[in-house]
């Protein structure tokens, strides 16, 4: 038991906790729980299926039916769907950007549902904590709003972004080489790194104190009185669970915000 | 023995990558604090602006946290 307290070698035969081998982990796709032909189920792809039929599952049983009085439930899915609508995609691409409506909805509630996962008991793992997901989310935005910025302004749209016709002559290379690679290599790997290092940081954080604080106090026949350190750990760890509540929620919203600006950056490339 | 300290120096650079986002991040919040007290009525606005400075702040302490990953 002196292993818990000193921790030093990382021994697998004993069972202390330690830290990982290699965090390649959160890269790769571990062995399948079972398959369905070419099709292998992960943990984390049984997870996507049901983060998407809890989104399908809100928005169907929220908005069926067109009742004149909606139910308390419809009310709060209408005014979810109402934020997404008019305070972001109205309210940042323009009045166009009711076209991006469902786009930016169906983003801001597979992220926000695959984020309280990590909060959800006997589930406790972020979606977006393996880097896959966010990166797909991310490329998403990327192919659209380079796609958008294309079909509306063919040629204008790269040649503004090399040349800025609003610096001086003397800066435009230099400008122009910052914002290419700032547009089409910068904001995708920001908006994935982003997203993913904060569940990422917050499930350690949560794993850490919660299972040092049960560490300790479950060694209490062990160490005796000195078990009484795992409280505090535990309670603060307790405290934590609520701060991701709110870090989840807002991940989700500052990815779809910045999907809606990166959108409108390609539909009004001028301001 | 540098290959002995090369994790702990990319923390180090961690740290020192999260030093100037985290001072831009409290001029952004405080200054968006500022105007959300001087003009209430256009908090909204201000809001959503300081959550997009935010983002964009944080982005260097984000490539500062792949290192951990690839050092």
């Amino acid at each position: 038991m002196i292993s818990i307290l000193a921790a030093a070698g990382c021994d697998p035969a004993e069972e202390i906790i330690c830290a990982p081998a290699e965090v390649i982990e959160l890269f790769e796709f571990k062995d399948a729980l079972f398959s369905i032909g070419p099709l292998h189920f992960t943990r984390t792809v049984v997870l996507i299926f049901l983060a998407m039929f809890i989104v399908l599952a809100i928005l169907y049983f929220g908005l069926r039916g067109n009742r004149l009085v909606p139910t308390k439930f419809g009310t709060a899915v209408e005014s979810l769907v109402g934020f997404v609508r008019n305070d972001v995609a109205i309210g940042i691409i323009g009045p166009e950007g009711a076209r991006y409506a469902p786009y930016l909805l169906s983003l801001f509630l597979f992220i926000i549902v695959g984020n309280l996962f990590e909060v959800t008991p006997f589930i406790n793992f972020p979606l977006n904590s393996r880097m896959a997901i966010p990166l797909f989310l991310a490329l998403t935005t990327w192919v659209i709003f380079v796609v958008i910025g294309f079909v509306k302004h063919k040629h204008h749209f790269l040649l503004d972004i090399v040349w800025p016709k609003s610096v001086p002559v003397a800066l435009r290379p230099l400008v122009g080489l910052i914002e290419l690679v700032s547009i089409f290599i910068l904001r995708p790997i920001t908006l994935a790194v982003r997203l993913f290092a904060n569940m990422v940081a917050g499930h350690l954080m949560l794993t850490l104190l919660l299972a040092s604080g049960w560490v300790f106090m479950s060694a209490v026949g062990d160490i005796g009185a000195r078990a009484i350190i795992g409280v505090p750990w535990f309670v603060f760890g307790l405290g934590i669970f609520v701060f991701e509540i709110v870090v989840a929620i807002l991940q989700a919203y500052i990815f779809t915000l910045l999907s809606a600006v990166y959108i409108q950056t390609s539909v009004h490339p001028a301001h | 023995m540098v290959e002995e300290l090369k994790g702990a120096i990319a923390l180090v650079g961690y740290g020192l990558a999260a030093i100037g986002p985290g001072i831009g991040i409290g001029i952004v919040v405080g200054n968006a604090i500022q105007a959300m007290a001087r003009q209430p009525e256009a908090a909204a606005e201000a809001r959503t602006t300081m959550f997009l400075g935010i983002a964009f702040t944080e982005a260097l302490a984000l490539i500062g946290f792949v290192l951990f990953f690839i050092a």
